[in-house]
This record gives structure tokens, sequence and C-alpha cells, in this order.
């Protein structure tokens, strides 16, 4: 610490060269997806997407467990087929696992994945094992995600020949600040520094911004401000994002994520093609292996139903059961009609919160595999009130380059051109507040604030001659407190006593650039803005596995004898 | 008030224009992160000023600035003070500028906000804004309309309520399909 502060005086000197040519120091970025992952980097002009032993850009997200040495394959000559990777000793889809409890539907969802995903419905971790000769072999999301991402760190170094410390990762919109602790966590067991977490359409946003900000030093844009709907949809997730582009500031409008993805809809026609086929039962090696031909048609079909309208299905499952007949897009339609309805109504929603009509938009934005889908993009554009969609960016690739973009700017990379003269202001995804009056749920921050952000609200108590309150941290957009996440809770003391209502508490919240949420509250002598007492500051989320377990035995405990309440109304 | 920008607005280039501030040495980023707040407040001095100035003064724009002034404006201050672009050791000053830069964008952009604002300035009560009011002793009558912001504010969200907005998604999802959109 002391050699770094005398060092400081000729920082900006020689910080200059460091920059230069090779970029040691520069933030990589790595979009985690449900089904892929990419890597990237700034190469001192432009993106550079990196490719693994067999030149593929997309990785395949999965790790194999075989003979006590789990591996990703990403190094290795001869890709593991996908019937190998569906018999039951691969973890896939750990990014919709991650950090969820087991009474969390998208976990009870993934029940039908060919590995085992064990609930038991008490609101702590899923149990999750992975088939190794013949013994279920337990592992945790974390843990798969982590070894995934050694051999990742270690095949970018082996590429840039250096040294990968420093990583700006996509994150989904909904993910929640307790499960973008867990992918921190798999970083750091993986040897990474998170410099950043970029909700994945914010990502595509600096892309397009900066994108926005070349097309006017090649005199093809106006230099006005330009409005983009960005549509994310993945295997896991559905993501939907409005930003304001001008001068290469990128501003986040409105975000809005869903866990529906590819995978549901994968599911979907799985169900549909064989209907008395139990995708969750309790399974043994014929099973899991039908399940895993069943899987690897169902894929192709729907990636064929992208192109043409049927797709002819002839499998045998090799149980005795046999598929053989057409599958009709019409069908494929209606059996997901409810996932391309969540979708437009994610698409509404976002437009709305965005205050932001149809008209107002100027380039619609598709990315993520299932955008391809084409009653999912007919549905968006029109709803756009537009024939057709941004054409300049690659819907793969268009993530991973933005977080490579921002994780070039975040390093203090600066470049000559100005191509990297660029700024996203981001907004948080999910309103934060505490539980007030028994279980109700009241935002301090609500969502689409923009970051950094600090709000304070008065509170009061809700008994007389209250001394103490509760003060629970959530976030999420239900009314309820159960409805949302809890990120953690503390007392503070020593309000002065007094009839219920007339007492001050205020409560407030921080985030800062880095997004790290912190949460202030104490008791001010009431009408004298003055704090009574030193006031308590805590860092969130502090909860660790098993908090829905928390917040019961507060209410247990506690019942409503501390509670807080909002400031009644007075004339 | 006039506030110059910077152009190439991005990184050190202001670092090395402006003197260091206040502190000998530069800190890492993590360590000013662990700033308590109490030690923030400290920062705070000096800094009391802005707070007395208007939005408009905050974006550098007369009051009779258009709505594409405004949004010119706020990207010029969000390319100056917002943290990821501004000077490691000035971040926290810097980040406290864009909160009240960003408060003045929100307030000024909404033609209904901005209106109330203006009727607001015109009596000479637009100190709403001021994220320390309990430690920096704000007088009694200005205090008070912080607080019947507050209460306003919560008003106003039970309000919103019937309009749709701060419902949970599925409830809003549930009106709508029940035939409640105006749009």
């Amino acid at each position: 610490m002391e050699k770094q502060e005398y060092t400081v005086v000729s920082d900006s000197e020689t910080s200059e060269d460091k920059h230069l040519s090779p970029f040691p120091d520069s933030a990589i970025g790595i979009d985690i997806g449900t089904s892929q992952c990419s890597i990237a980097f700034w190469n001192g002009s432009h993106v550079e997407l990196l490719k693994n032993t067999r030149n593929q850009k997309l990785i395949r997200s999965y790790v194999i467990f075989k003979d006590e040495i789990p591996s990703g394959g990403i190094s290795e000559d001869i890709a593991h087929n996908e019937q190998e990777i569906f018999s039951g000793s691969a973890i896939f889809n750990m990014k919709r696992l991650i950090g969820r409890t087991d009474t969390d539907p998208v976990v009870h969802r993934s029940k039908a994945l060919p590995f085992l995903v064990q609930t038991l419905d008490i609101g702590a971790r899923p149990f999750i094992a992975a088939l190794v000769n013949n013994v279920w072999r337990s592992t945790t999301p974390e843990e798969v995600l982590a070894v995934f991402l050694v051999e990742l760190k270690a095949m970018a170094e082996d590429r840039l020949k250096r040294p990968i410390r420093n990583a700006v990762l996509t994150i989904p919109v909904s993910f929640s600040r307790f499960q973008q602790t867990r992918i921190e966590r798999a970083c750091a067991m993986a040897g990474l520094h998170v410099f950043r977490l970029m909700p994945e359409p914010t990502a595509v946003a600096l892309l397009y911004a900066q994108q926005q900000q070349q097309s006017i030093h090649d005199n093809m844009g106006s230099g006005s401000e330009k409005v983009a709907l960005i549509f994310n949809m993945g295997a896991g997730y559905c993501d939907v994002a409005i930003t304001a582009t001008a001068g290469g500031v990128s501003q986040i409008k409105a975000l809005l994520g869903s866990t529906v993805g590819g995978e549901d809809m994968l599911q979907n026609v799985m169900r549909h093609l064989v209907p008395n086929f139990d995708l969750c039962a309790n399974r043994g090696m014929p099973e899991i292996k039908a399940m895993g031909f069943l899987r690897i048609a169902a894929q192709d079909a729907i990636h064929k139903l992208s192109s043409q309208t049927s797709v002819p299905i002839n499998i045998d499952l090799g149980n005795g059961t046999k598929v053989s007949r057409t599958l009709e897009r019409l069908e494929f339609e209606n059996m997901n009609s409810e996932i391309f309805d969540k979708c437009k109504a994610l698409v509404m929603q976002c437009m709305h919160d965005a205050k932001v009509t149809p008209k107002d938009v100027n380039d619609v934005i598709f990315v993520g595999g299932c955008s391809n889908i084409p009653k999912i993009r007919d549905s968006v554009l029109e709803l756009c009130k537009r024939n057709n969609h941004y054409e300049g960016m690659n819907p793969l690739e268009a993530a991973v380059c933005g977080a490579a973009l921002e994780g070039a700017v975040a390093s203090g990379i600066s470049d000559p051109s100005g191509s990297l003269d660029l700024l996203t202001i981001q907004a948080t995804p999910l309103s934060l507040g505490i539980r007030v009056n028994g279980n109700l749920f009241v935002p301090i921050i609500h969502r689409n604030t923009a970051i950094p952000a600090r709000k304070d609200v008065l509170f009061t108590t809700s008994q007389d001659d209250q001394t103490e309150a509760l003060i629970i941290v959530y976030e999420g957009e239900g009314e309820k407190v159960e409805e949302n996440h809890l990120l953690g809770y503390f007392k503070i003391s020593g309000i002065p006593p007094g009839p219920k209502g007339t007492a001050e508490i205020s409560v407030c919240m921080d985030i800062d650039a880095s997004n790290v949420l912190r949460v202030l509250a104490g008791a001010l002598y009431p009408g004298k803005q003055q704090a009574v007492s030193p006031f308590i500051e805590v860092r969130m989320p502090m909860v660790d596995d098993g908090h829905g377990w928390c917040a019961e035995a507060l209410v247990k405990m506690y019942g409503s004898t501390i509670d807080l309440a909002t400031i009644p109304k007075k004339a | 008030m006039s506030v110059g920008f910077i152009s190439s607005g991005v990184g050190g280039v202001d670092a090395t224009r402006t003197p260091l501030f206040g502190r000998p040495t530069k800190q890492s980023p993590q360590h000013v992160d662990r700033l308590s707040f109490r030690t923030r407040a400290a920062v705070d001095e000096g800094f009391v000023a802005e707070k007395e100035k208007s939005f408009y003064d905050l974006l550098g724009i007369s009051e009779k600035g258009t709505l594409s002034d405004i949004k010119q404006a706020y990207r010029e201050m969000a390319r100056r003070f917002h943290p990821d672009v501004s000077p490691p050791e000035r971040a926290d000053e810097y980040t406290k500028r864009f909160i009240l830069v960003q408060e003045a964008y929100e307030t000024l952009s909404d033609p209904g906000r901005r209106s109330d604002y203006d009727r607001r300035l015109a009596k000479g009560l637009h100190f709403a804004f001021s994220p320390r009011r309990f430690d920096q002793g704000l007088d009694r009558s200005e205090w008070k309309s912080c607080w019947q912001n507050q209460v306003e504010g919560l008003r106003r969200r039970s309000m919103d309520k019937a309009a749709g907005e701060n419902m949970s998604w599925a409830a809003r999802m549930r009106r709508k399909r029940e035939g409640f959109s105006e749009e």
C-alpha cells in the first residue's frame, strides 16, 4: 500500500506507455450464455473474439465429469458429442441454476435436464449431481461455472500471451443481487476479478452507441439522439432494454427481464412429441439415454423451423418408443404461445417504463439465439410498428463485444480515433426497498433509476414506545415482501419512545458506480433532522444460501413488535 | 453559472488538468469504495455550494432551454461527471455531482415535473434535492418542504397504482388483460 502511494506522482506519465500496444490491463469481455459462451477483447483498434482449439468463437457451455476430473472441453481437439453431453455426466444451464433455491420454479423446470436436480422445497439450495461411473456425484452451479471459467481463462491467456485477471461479464437482466454474488464467487474461484457485471442488453446498447458514433465519423449519421429497443432471448432468459444514444453516451431508459427462454420451448417440444414421457421422473440409464435422443431431435427441429415451415421427425428413443411424424411451424407456435405472449408483454412493459411509443423507436435490435424465431421477430416488430430490424450486429456476438468495449473503456484505455469515447449510464433493473407495514414492500430506489443513485425516505414506528426497528431489505417488484429477493437485515435501536407514528427513521440507499449497494439507516429526533445515535451502514446483499429461512426466522422471532411503518399522511 | 465541458471528456484528461483533490495521494477505486458515509460527508465540504444552484445552473442552461438543450447538456455533464470517466481520486465527489445532474435532468426533461419545478423556483423554494439533509442543518422551512415532498412522493406512488405504475409486473399484466389500457 505504502509503495503504491508514492508511485502515484509519475502515474500519468507511465500509464500512457503501459496502455499502449498490448493493453496489459484491459479487462476482457465474457458472455456466459445458458448454452453458449464467448470471450472477446479490445485489440487496440477493435473488438476481437477469441477462438477455441476447434476454431469456434461460440463455445458450448458445459462441464463433463469423468473419472473425478471435470472438464469443459474448451481446449480439447475433439468436441464431446451431444449424446455424451446429454448422458447425465455433463452439467450445463448453470446460468439458469446459479443462486436459486429449491423452491424456485426455474429450478423445478430444470429437473427435466439429463443430470440430477433434486429439490426438497425448503428454500435451501438444490442438490445438483452428475453421473460418474454410475454414481451421482454432487456439485454446485458455482463450482461448474468456475471449472468452465478456468478453462476459458487458460485459453485466453494462451491466445493473448498475457495473464488475464480482470473481466467484464454479461448477466441476464432478471439476475438478483444475490445471484450476482454467486457469479462473482465462481469468478473468484477461477482466479478472475469481476470488473463489472453488465446486463446483456446494456452491453449491446454500448456496441450500438459505438456504431452510431462511428457512422457520424463516416458522415452517415445525423448525430441526433437515437432510441433503440433491444430484444435479447437466449436459451435461459429473455431481456428487453430501451436505450437512448447520442454522442457516444448510451443512456439506459428501461430494462426488463424474465426467465423464459429456449429451454422452455425445447421442453414444450419434447412433451409435445412424446406426451406420456415424464421428463422429471426418477430415472435410470435407459431413460436418460432416451431423453437425450429426444432432446437432440427437439433442438434440431426448433432450429430448422426458423427457416422452414415444417420438419420431419424420425427418432427411436431406444426404449421401445419411436416417433415418426412431421412437426409444423404452426404447431410449434401454438404450443409455445404462452412464451410468445410473455415476450410481447415484456416489450410493451419496457416501452411503457421508458415512456416511449413505437414512433420514438429508431431501431429494433435482435440478439440471442431465440430472437431468430420468426414468430418472435414478427411480434416484436409488430409492437414497434416496423417492417425490419437493425442489421448492424451479429446477434450471437453483440453482447460479448459490448462487454469487451466496456472492459476497455472502464480500464481507462483511450483510442486516438475516438472509438472508445463511450459512456453507458446504467439503470437498476429491479426496485430496492424495505419491509414496512407488516409484509409490504416499499421501494426506496425504483427500478430503472440511473446508477449511481442515492435516495432516502423517512419511516416511522408501528407500535407505541417502540425503541427498536428491523430494516429488512428486499429487491424485486412484488407488492408483498415474500414475492421479492431478501438481501439482508439489521436492527436499529435507540429510537426515542413516543406514540406510534411519531418517531422518524431515515433509510437511505446508495448505489455507487460499481453497482455496490449500501443501506444506511438510523433514528432521528422528530422534526430535528438530527441523528439520535450513529447510523448503521450495511453493504448488501449480506445473506447467504438459505436466505428464505432468515426472513421466516425474523418474522417468527419478532412478529410485528419492531416493524416499520410509512409516515401517515397529514393534512 | 457557465460550465465549460471538455469535449474529449474521457479518462485522464481531466486528471492532468485539475489539481489533486485535497488528498496527497491517489487511492485505488476499491479504497474509495470502502470510505464510510461519514468520511464522505467530510469530503462534501466545499461541495455545498452546488446544492444551492438551480437545476438549470447545474446543467448550465438557461431557464428557456428546450428539451433537446436539456438532453445535450445532460450528456455533456454525464461525460464529465459520471464516475466511469472521472479521475479515480475524484470519483466520490463526481459521483455526487452526477447524482445532482441526474436529478436535474429527470426533473427538467419531464414537462409536468418541469413546470412544477419552475413554479417552485419562482417562489424561491427550489432546494428540493438534498441527499444529506439530516447533517447539513437545513432550516426548518426547508426541512418541512423536503418532508412534504416525500409525503407527496408517497401519495403520488399510491395514486400511480391506479395508473398502472409501480405495481408488480404480474398485477399490471392482469390488469392489462382485464382490458385496462389506454395506450
